[in-house]
């Protein structure tokens, strides 16, 4: 290939770093806003922060004794349960993420591997269920959550969850399952293991980089989730991190609020930035190898 | 792959082995059947029964059956074509765009130069950032509370679009930004896992074929990753069609920007009219069915072709 001329260089570059600034901005800018003393958001730059602080963050951590309102200075505010809103994030998306995948591996093998009848019908089925808007179905739902008499209850949403990734991650994963070649599994087979434990020993472990991504997916998913939080869980302690953001008040807790949005995200960030690799090499492999 | 080993396959196992497989396989399809049965399918049938009746709390008495009179009604309510119409140009526009930026990152990050694995972070963020709470920081730093420093400039900002364009641009034009900035963000993940499956071979034999690097994208690129721009904009546009919750959450809940999932949300749970409402959040359900049928032929297309190369 021919070297490049200065110019194409200098433009790759600079679109290099638009591209960057471009995705990185809002989150930098949010991440700023969190550092800031009520002063400095008064009055300071709104780009850059020249006194940082934690205060935001520890104001979060302080307090446990639920929705009370109270004088702090001389100014009305009220306080929030944050910790009950950390743990009940951490349970619900880990609890959730694990459904999600037990379930699709499951259903993706069953399709990809054991094929039964019409499974191509089954694939298209389970991926078209995508279609459906969950925040268009509150009302039935509803209906569902209070027949198994869990509304208000953290187990709603690690039911309603897995459904809004289960589709896509059936899907990557029944392809990669079904492009396996046979001989993969046969082998073991004829040396005398079960199907269970070739499951375990051979097909899985060689599946991680779609199962990473099917995580990855999955916790994407579920933690852009807003709505279905706030519809089912009403109650300030049995709320998630999202829901109980959205009940602060505007105009007092702005920079408390942007404080929890970054707590809330930074972990999921890291997460997804460990395995941001892992996941396009799954994407990839369920999509091509193998076939 | 499949027509050709059924025969082969049988003469190895028995049908015995090959019930037992069958009857294993419903078992594993269990769980996955049982959440999308009761999450969506059941919902869904109630909601398509209580479209044709006039039930709603508000009413005394059980359900009347209408039959289409909730539908014959938004057919004639010029306010549900207005909110038809936004949705779609939403869909189509942000559809567009991500679609557009998603590739411009594929193609950048997809050959080799330095600081690539962090111009690659950069770009799976916004999409690794959870919406839930970005779009709180979105809405805030959109219409700031006016004691920060920056309410005055985005004060401005909102006010110079919205005279400039109508009111509700500013409104459309938020909304629009956090979707292609969190969408393009997914797709070009998305196409780089794309170009990541072609082989590179096929780009070289590209490159003795035609010089113009046009002609080249349109010709081979695209073609190649059919089945990951259909997959793309499938999710893309069945994205923006049940996005209620950024719509709602950008604006503040108010009906500047109406799109059918937040004129359903007003009518069915604000307002307890469920018929109206139900009818209202079915009625673009055909053209989303309409949008799935073209996502699978495109997607299966290539699978077939390939299968029957192989066999």
């Amino acid at each position: 290939m021919k070297p490049w001329s200065r110019w194409r260089k200098a433009a790759h570059a600079a679109l290099l770093v638009l591209v960057t600034v471009y995705c990185l901005f809002p989150i930098y800018f949010m991440l700023v806003q969190s550092l800031k003393t009520a002063e400095e958001d008064v009055f300071g730059n709104p780009l850059i922060v020249r006194h940082p602080t934690f205060e935001n963050f520890e104001e979060l951590f302080e307090l446990r004794s639920g929705p009370a309102r109270g004088y702090v200075g001389s100014v009305l505010r009220r306080s929030y349960p944050f910790l009950d809103w950390l743990e009940n994030t951490l349970i619900l998306f880990t609890g959730a993420v694990v459904i999600t995948l037990v379930a699709s591996v499951l259903a993706a093998y069953a399709l990809g591997r054991l094929q039964p009848p019409g499974f191509r019908t089954w694939r298209r089925v389970i991926f078209a269920s995508y279609i459906v808007p969950h925040t268009i179905l509150f009302v039935p739902l509803y209906q569902v959550i209070m027949k198994l008499g869990l509304d208000d209850n953290l187990l709603a949403l690690l039911i309603v969850y897995p459904t809004l990734a289960i589709p896509f991650c059936v899907w990557v994963l029944s392809a990669y399952f079904q492009h396996l070649p046979r001989e993969v599994e046969e082998s073991a087979f004829v040396e005398g293991a079960g199907r269970v434990a070739t499951f375990f020993r051979i097909v899985l472990p060689m599946s991680r980089p779609v199962l990473v991504t099917a995580g990855i997916f999955a916790l994407g998913t579920i933690a852009s989730d807003f709505t279905l939080a706030s519809v089912f869980l009403l109650s300030a302690h049995n709320q998630t991190i999202p829901a109980g953001l959205a009940t602060m008040e505007v105009a007092l807790d702005e920079l408390l609020a942007v404080a929890g949005i970054n707590l809330m995200a930074i972990p999921v960030v890291l997460i997804c930035a460990v395995l941001a690799r892992g996941y396009v090499r799954g994407l990839t492999a369920s999509m091509l190898e193998g076939s | 792959m499949t027509v050709s080993d059924i025969p082969s396959r049988r003469a190895r196992r028995t049908s015995v082995a090959r019930q037992r497989e069958i009857g294993v396989a419903y078992v594993l399809l269990a769980p996955t059947v049982i959440l999308l049965v009761g999450v969506l399918a059941y919902p869904i049938a109630w909601e398509i029964w209580v479209s044709l009746t006039d039930l709603s709390p508000l009413n005394d008495g059980p359900a009347r059956f209408v039959g289409l009179e909730n539908y014959r009604r938004l057919a004639g309510d010029p306010q549900f074509w207005h909110a038809a119409t936004v949705t779609i140009v939403y869909a189509v526009v942000t559809s567009v765009a991500k679609l557009g930026l998603g590739m411009v990152f594929a193609l950048l990050l997809a050959r080799p130069f330095r600081g690539r694995a962090f111009v690659f972070l950069a770009v799976f963020l916004p999409w690794a950032y959870p919406a839930s709470v970005s779009v709180i920081g979105w809405y805030w730093t959109l219409s700031p509370p006016i004691p920060t420093a920056y309410s005055v400039f985005m004060g401005t900002l909102k006010w110079a679009v919205d005279s400039a364009l109508g009111g509700g641009a500013w409104a459309f034009l938020s909304v629009t930004l956090f979707n292609i900035w969190r969408g393009s963000s997914f797709i070009g993940v998305f196409l780089l896992a794309g170009l990541n499956a072609v082989p590179p071979e096929l780009f070289d034999c590209a490159l003795l074929e035609s010089k113009s690097a046009w002609r080249r994208f349109w010709l081979v690129t695209v073609p190649l990753l059919r089945p990951f721009l259909a997959l793309a904009v499938f999710l893309s546009i069945t994205t923006a069609f049940s996005d209620l919750t950024n719509v709602w959450m950008l604006t503040a809940g108010r009906i500047v920007f109406p799109v059918v999932g937040t004129q359903a949300y007003w009518l069915a749970i604000k307002s307890g009219q469920f018929g109206p409402g139900s009818a209202l959040s079915l009625a673009l359900v055909p053209f989303l069915l309409a949008v799935l049928v073209v996502f699978f032929w495109m997607f299966d297309r290539p699978e077939t072709r390939r299968a029957r190369g192989t066999a």
